[in-house]
């Protein structure tokens, strides 16, 4: 039984920085129907800040507003930069234009920074545990955990409580609508990618925390993940963001722990096909969101 | 509704390409051979050359020498004199000064291909191996050349992709080069391979892939292979009297394949693996439930033997520090080549490697000479000095032979008994490994301290 809820809670803190990720994908989904594959750029762009204000000799106390204002920064000017143009174009132009933000950042650390990684010091506490009752919590999982229900509170806070909220509600309903309602389409976008870039920032700071790592491809996985997640979930539905993270992260752990050794390396083959399986039986995700729910 | 299967799709394929793209070849399918030809020379009584792996920073001369073995010098240093009766003079050219040359050489020209792979997959290697291979070279013409023949690199990019790599492989051959310095990983190589057929020599600079050494390719390795740097971990292991071990792999290629062989190795001298946890190469971040099964071991691994890249092995070190597992970290030589010294939470590791950076060693002189004449340092030891010994490699067989025909100088090069270079003597003798001596380093205030040296004859 130990082993069980041992087991669910490391799933919960995996799923929960995959649940970050998978908020700011199905936000901007939500208010321009993209799938945002640049979006583990801002981990990437993040990392290497991280890496530059280490090298400065900055400690976490000013890596991790560093980490978030360059996530929030680059956010909204990859919006500006790449996605304002296309926002008439097809999905598919616009989910090729994600691929190419991707791209061009890869290729450009490579090229003008380093193909290898650089490193950084993580935090002394980052693998601290505490045990309470046979379990081991590990800090950094409680941190995620709690960012995740913090941030999903806040988002959705924002979504409903503010003028801005309000009208990225109102332009993921009808985007031409709210424009002839009033609704400033650019401001709207800009705080949609603002927010990503939030929540991207803050699950960037636990990845970073944990790896210590700036390498041109480090938000890659982390992109793919949480895109995942959002899939799972249901595209455009937040809640369904952070169920499909924390569902992803648990059945992750759970086959790393369960699966026979022999078979024990097709972990991310085997969730694929369990994924594959829920798309026939929900093709839309857990949480199905109709067009007046979103985002 | 398609929109979302398009997506499935497109984020399937992009998971798929990003795992595989951690695969040493990339390619899952790919059967390693079974270690059987390789030997180890660290039997009782022909023991490894071996120092206490605590005793900060020692001479490597200091470790007990193999008497059979030829690497009874400092790493680096001059081993026993090659076969052929002239050679390059290494030491001279290191000490070359490229504002003080002598006379240009004027004879043909020895071109050697660099099929570089710059993309983020390959270019941690191939982006430093290339600017040492172009700056060995300089170096080569500022002492005379070879045997008066200037040396003229041809440096392409491969792109990370098999494709390009044979149509690189081809402008290569169509340049008129004698042979090719390849890249890292297993499936570009290939596409090089199927291009020059066997008619061209290919010396790849940083793969320790074993299919890659075939002679009947004119294919060789300028590094000891997985199989020799896992049997000599092995061997380091059961040295350090450590009893019980658990390791970490992925199935395929070196990830795979060094644990398959450490685990072979290791139990036949007595050992035993307690279990294989699977991870992710450059993914998994995070390692708590493997951590959690290793921790309700009974008894507890001595030691943990894997080819992590070095930030999760300082993850996965952390994790076990925190469970209360006191096992040794023993890893490949991925730690060095992802900038384990780089990183904070690996001191005390243990790790395989290509050559130890003796202060006075041949590796150590080339990378301060290269900073001194570009004002930059090279990113990577060790492939610094595997890119000029695999043109030493090239440049010997086009002295012993005196020809610049590629199959000729791939023969010769294939028949070498001993080209002196920095990362120790060459010596393929028929084969297409170099059967250079393995070391192992154990992370010691933040540097670098030799533990031991190993010779894994295949």
């Amino acid at each position: 039984m130990t082993e069980i809820v041992q087991q669910l809670v490391d799933g919960l803190g995996r799923g929960g920085e995959y649940a970050l990720i998978a908020l700011g994908v199905g936000l901007i989904f939500g208010v321009m129907r993209m799938v945002n594959f640049a979006h583990g750029e801002l981990i990437t762009v993040s990392a290497y800040a991280s890496y530059g204000l280490a090298l400065t000799g900055a400690t976490w106390w000013i890596l991790v507003p560093g980490i978030v204002v360059t996530a929030i920064l680059t956010s909204v000017l990859v919006e500006f930069v790449a996605f304002r143009w296309v926002r008439s174009a097809t999905d598919f132009a616009m989910l090729l234009t994600s691929f190419g933000v991707h791209f061009v950042v890869q290729a450009a650390f490579v090229m003008f920074v380093s193909a290898s990684s650089r490193h950084f010091a993580r935090p002394a506490w980052i693998t601290s545990t505490v045990t309470i009752g046979g379990i081991r919590f590990e800090a950094i999982d409680l941190g995620i955990i709690a960012a995740t229900a913090l941030s999903l509170a806040f988002t959705v806070w924002v979504l409903q409580h503010t003028v801005y909220g309000m009208a990225i509600r109102a332009a993921a309903e009808d985007f031409d609508t709210a424009r002839l309602l009033g609704v400033r389409s650019d401001q709207v976008i800009r705080m949609a990618f603002a927010l990503a870039g939030l929540l991207a920032g803050i699950a960037a700071v636990f990845f970073l925390m944990r790896t210590g790592r700036a390498a041109p491809s480090a938000g890659l996985i982390p992109m793919l993940k949480g895109v995942l997640a959002a899939l799972i979930g249901g595209l455009g539905r937040l809640q369904g963001a952070v169920i499909g993270g924390l569902l992803l992260g648990l059945v992750e752990i759970l086959l790393v722990s369960r699966l026979p050794d022999s078979v024990d390396g097709m972990v991310n083959g085997i969730v694929f096909v369990l994924v594959a399986v829920l798309f026939i039986f929900r093709p839309t995700g857990i949480l199905a969101a109709g067009s007046s729910q979103r985002p | 509704m398609l929109n979302k299967r398009l997506l499935a799709i497109v984020l399937s394929l992009c998971l798929i390409a990003a795992a595989c793209g951690n695969d040493d070849d990339g390619t899952a399918a790919v059967t390693a051979p079974a270690p059987t030809a390789a030997s180890t020379s660290s039997s009782t009584e022909d023991a490894p050359q071996q120092a206490e792996p605590d005793d900060g920073e020692p001479e490597p001369g200091e470790a007990e020498p193999d008497e059979a073995e030829p690497d009874e010098a400092e790493p680096g240093e001059a081993g026993p004199a090659p076969a052929s009766s002239a050679s390059l003079d290494v030491d001279a050219v290191l000490a070359a000064d490229l504002s003080a040359c002598g006379p240009a050489p004027t004879g043909e020209a020895l071109k050697i291909g660099y099929a570089a792979d710059f993309s983020e997959l390959g270019g941690f290697v191939d982006i430093p191996g290339s600017s040492a291979a172009a700056y060995f070279a300089e170096l080569v013409n500022c002492v005379g050349g070879i045997d008066g023949r200037p040396l003229e690199l041809v440096v392409r990019d491969i792109e990370g992709d098999p494709e390009t790599a044979g149509r690189v492989a081809q402008e290569l051959l169509d340049d008129g080069v004698t042979a090719i310095l390849g890249p890292a990983f297993f499936d570009v190589n290939q596409a090089i391979l199927q291009v020059t057929a066997g008619h061209t020599p290919l010396i790849s600079v940083s793969s320790t892939e074993p299919l890659l050494a075939d002679p009947a390719q004119l294919s060789l390795l300028a590094s000891f292979t997985d199989t020799a740097q896992a049997k000599a971990a092995a061997q380091f292991a059961v040295d350090q009297g450590w009893q019980t071990a658990a390791t970490f792999s992925v199935p395929g290629p070196y990830f795979g394949y060094v644990v398959e062989v450490f685990t072979e190795e290791y139990e036949a001298l007595g050992g035993e693996v307690l279990g294989d946890y699977p991870f992710v190469p450059a993914e998994t971040t995070d390692f708590s439930a493997q951590v959690n099964e290793i921790a309700a071991l009974d008894p507890q691994p001595d030691v943990i033997y894997s080819a992590l890249l070095a930030f999760q092995a300082a993850i996965l070190g952390g994790q076990l520090d925190e469970a209360g597992i006191d096992a040794e970290m023993l890893v490949a030589d991925a730690f060095t080549a992802t900038g384990g010294y780089f990183i904070d939470g690996v001191e005390g590791f243990f790790h395989t490697s290509h050559t130890f950076p003796a202060p006075d060693g041949r590796m150590v002189r080339f990378l301060n000479s290269y900073e001194q004449a570009k004002g930059t340092a090279l990113e990577s030891d060790s492939y610094a000095a595997l890119a000029a010994d695999a043109i030493l490699v090239i440049a010997q067989a086009v002295i012993d032979t005196g020809s610049l025909d590629p199959v000729t100088v791939g023969e010769a090069m294939i028949a070498g008994t001993g080209v002196d270079g920095l990362t120790g003597v060459l010596a393929y003798n028929g084969g297409g490994t170099p059967n250079t001596p393995v070391y192992v380093h154990q992370v010691v205030d933040g540097g670098p301290s030799l533990a031991a040296v190993y010779e894994v004859f295949e």
